[in-house]
């Protein structure tokens, strides 16, 4: 029907490539919703220990980095590499800037004695072990994810650097934005199950 | 361009609103709430900055979100009759 | 035109191999890597039975048994029957089928061979390092997991590398299929086989990844101590069999489903007759897929989930009965006044369905909540899974290299000698595996090192059918291997097949067709 380097292709691929993150990120979201299920009182509790204005503005970083993203893309597509990467590098700022949060928030709980195996949340009630234990797998997975992103930013920064990736031939920066985006919507799920437990 | 900045404000309004809504106490109705904000954010995001609305070129894309959902439904669902039932 | 074979790419030798992006040179390196773990899950198993000859201690020590039936259950299901079929001859032959010169994305094709072949080689080492080969059975049920100082943690990561392989295969199937069809060559001309392999990559992409997720966990309780699933921490162990079996309940299809395919594209073949209900083994197909998908439960009727959910899992348990029903009907009735040649992939094909029928109805005892609590972990279900999945996928994956082999090889092999295998592997195949259906009635638990002596005669009889069935086996195999260098040449279509593969050159050039074909007519249909 058409050649094997068709655009539709390379993104049918990345879609089910995104698919199947969803459904890593998924087998989380069940262990998630029933121990919430099951410790609600300690989910609450828990999560009043969580740092709410820092993971939001975490989450406007993160919405703001898929704005840059997408203009990026969006300029590339009409013949301006110079535009394009300087909001891929404003995008790769802000997933820095979002790990160094993240970073900045994890050390603070270590600093608490509060991680994983930690004697001191061991003391406390199963449901709050549980919680921190969801907290570091999820937040942690999607860390990784974010730094992958990174990498895969910087990876496309140089490719149009050198011209590899140009307005006719655009579709790695298009899957890697599609990628990024997709680690934005999984944190727009994070967010609120774990600093907006009320 | 503008689409997207527009889409960027729903966005960050829509964090403002749920942040603001966690902060009162809607009890059970406060995590519904969260989730059906979530829902609203990650559909603006696929639709406008994916593109997913605009894919033509196979019937897959229509189907994929819709059916990715309902397998994770299924599959909380199914835990939830050990879990919740037990 | 010169075959795959000789156009190479710029490397030479075995280079020109292991970093071919060509999908015929990359399903051979799966089938030879793919048939070197079998060796050693067949040999592991013979250890196994050897042990088992006698009651007490025979030749290993209890920890060592405990090892051995880990290791065989995961090379055989890891590195055997999920990647088999449709990496070996989906990489082989759904390009060709569908008409086109190779998969979607040939380099994620080469690379998920080689990130097989790292999950493969972590596995192998997993054995020497740390705490030692793995006992945990090849489920690696917590809590036993999280506490057993064995070399846990690097055998799941080699899991869960392999399922990422898994992974990028699926995708790469999907997208090919719906992107790379010939003109003409629309859903509804597909040959079953494509069909197949497509309905299980969906099942590879969608539910992998729950088990990914599942094997990280186990890791990082492992490493850090995270608690999720650990009891002593308020985990629940029980929710570690939910997602465990998420994946690996699906995973079972993943096995079945690519050997049904075979069976379809062989039986009209040598039936010389058009499928009987197309269709209706289509939609099967992706009936058993999706259905499949949420019968999990099914393996913790015992566990101690709620009984409404142990309810719920065995209804639907039955109702994926009645598709792989739909399928055996539908393969007998294309047999049904047709003109039948019993070369050796329709003996295969027919002993497939005759074994896979033993393994479906068995396993329908343990769909069934009342008798499986009498069966659940006896040597019944040992049966049970040997029945369709050896029985099953093994025999249609003989099938499949017998039918194949002249278009993938260019050279026909010995034509009696497949019989005289078959009757070694058929009488040693059931007498290995009938009696562990009695065994298990009779109520001997699986995975025992030891067992009480009243079940010796019949242990004894399923250790001698092991050493028929291996017999068999290396008949079967050293034909193909002398047949690979000495086969008399053969031509495009020595079975008469109408599907594509077969109206192209033995062995396929290198880019399988000289001009894209345009399809006029469905797959099955003869002159």
């Amino acid at each position: 029907m058409k050649n094997p380097q068709n655009d539709t292709g390379s993104k049918m691929g990345m879609w089910l490539f995104l698919l199947s993150e969803i459904l890593l990120f998924g087998g989380l979201f069940i262990l998630y919703s029933v121990y919430r299920f099951n410790n609600p009182q300690a989910f609450h509790l828990a999560a009043e220990a969580l740092d709410r204005p820092l993971g939001t503005l975490n989450t406007l970083i993160l919405l703001t980095s898929s704005l840059t993203m997408a203009l990026s893309i969006s300029f590339l597509k009409k013949g301006g590499p110079r535009r394009s990467l300087l909001f891929l590098s404003a995008t790769l700022f802000l997933g820095l800037l979002f790990l160094f949060n993240k970073y900045l928030e994890w050390t603070w709980k270590v600093h608490h004695g509060i991680y994983p195996d930690a004697p001191r949340l061991l003391e406390r009630e199963k449901g709050e072990v549980l919680f921190y234990g969801l907290y570091y797998s999820m937040t942690g997975l999607h860390g990784l994810h974010v730094l992958a992103g990174v990498l895969l930013l910087s990876v496309m920064f140089i490719f149009i650097l050198r011209g590899n990736i140009h307005r006719n031939h655009f579709v790695p920066l298009e899957n890697t934005g599609l990628y990024w985006h997709l680690v934005d919507i999984i944190w727009v799920f994070l967010f609120p199950l774990f600093y907006l437990i009320t | 361009m503008r689409t997207y900045i527009l889409v960027w404000l729903m966005l960050v309004a829509l964090t403002g609103v749920a942040v603001s809504v966690a902060g009162m106490d809607w009890g059970r109705w406060s995590m519904a709430s969260a989730l059906v904000i979530a829902f609203f954010k990650s559909g603006l995001i696929l639709n406008y900055f994916m593109h997913l609305k605009d894919e033509k070129g196979s019937s897959l894309f229509k189907w994929i979100i819709p059916g990715v959902l309902s397998i994770l439904i299924l599959f909380i669902g199914l835990t939830f009759l050990d879990v919740a039932f037990r | 035109m010169p075959s795959f074979y000789e156009v190479g790419n710029r490397s030479r030798g075995i280079l020109s191999w292991i970093f071919s992006t060509d999908h015929k040179r990359i399903g051979l390196l799966y089938l030879f890597s793919i048939l070197t773990f079998f060796a050693i899950g067949v040999l592991l198993g013979f250890l196994m039975r050897l042990e088992l000859i006698a009651p007490g201690p025979t030749i290993m020590r209890p920890q060592t048994y405990n090892a051995i039936f880990t290791l065989h259950g995961v090379f055989m299901i890891f590195l055997f029957v999920i990647p088999g079929i449709p990496s070996i001859f989906g990489n082989f032959f759904l390009p060709i089928q569908i008409g086109a010169r190779d998969v979607a994305f040939p380099k994620i094709n080469l690379l998920s061979w080689w990130i097989f072949m790292t999950g493969a080689f972590l596995a192998i080492l997993s054995l020497f390092t740390g705490g030692g080969p793995v006992d945990t059975g090849w489920t690696f049920y917590v809590p036993y997991s999280l506490r057993t100082p064995v070399n846990v943690p690097l055998a799941v990561f080699a899991v869960f590398i392999l399922g990422i392989s898994s992974i990028l295969t699926g995708i790469n199937f999907v997208t090919t299929t719906h992107q790379l069809r010939a003109p003409g060559m629309t859903w509804f001309r597909l040959p079953l086989f494509v069909w197949a392999i497509y309905a299980t990559a969906w099942v590879q992409v969608l539910v992998t990844p729950v088990v990914g997720i599942t094997l990280l966990l186990t890791l990082t309780e492992r490493l850090a101590g995270v608690g999720i699933f650990d009891p002593a921490k308020g985990g629940d162990p029980l929710l570690y069999q939910h997602l465990f079996w998420i994946y690996s309940h699906p995973a079972v299809y993943i096995m079945i489903l690519p050997a049904m395919g075979v069976i379809s594209e062989i039986i009209p073949v040598f039936a010389r007759r058009t499928i009987f209900g197309y269709k209706a083994i289509l939609f099967s197909s992706l009936a058993i897929a999706s259905v499949g998908s949420f019968v999990w439960g099914h393996h913790m009727f015992v566990s101690g989930q709620s009984d409404l959910a142990s309810i719920l899992f065995s209804l639907l348990t039955f109702l994926v009965a009645v598709p792989s029903g739909v399928k055996v009907f539908n393969w007998v009735s294309t047999l049904y006044k047709g003109s039948i040649e019993v070369a050796p992939p329709l003996l295969f094909a027919l002993t497939f369905i005759f074994l896979f029928s033993i393994g479906g109805l068995t396993g329908l005892f343990q769909g069934a909540l009342a008798t499986d609590v009498h069966l659940h972990d006896t040597y019944w279900v040992v049966g049970h899974f040997h029945y369709t999945i050896f029985g099953g996928t093994g025999f249609a994956l003989f099938g499949a290299l017998h039918y194949w082999f002249p278009k993938m090889f260019g050279r026909m092999y010995h034509k009696k000698i497949p019989y005289l295998a078959w009757a070694f592997l058929f009488v040693g195949f059931n007498t290995l595996y009938f009696p562990m259906l009695i065994l298990g009635w009779k109520g001997m638990p699986r995975r025992y090192y030891d067992y009480l002596p009243q079940f010796h005669s019949l242990q004894l009889l399923s250790t001698i059918g092991s050493w028929i069935l291996i017999a068999g086996l290396i008949l079967l195999f050293a034909n193909l291997v002398h047949s690979l260098f000495k086969g008399e040449k053969v031509g495009d279509n020595p079975w008469h097949g109408s599907t594509l593969e077969w109206q192209i050159p033995s062995p396929p050039p290198k880019e399988n067709f000289e001009k894209i074909p345009h399809v006029e007519r469905g797959p099955y249909e003869f002159r």
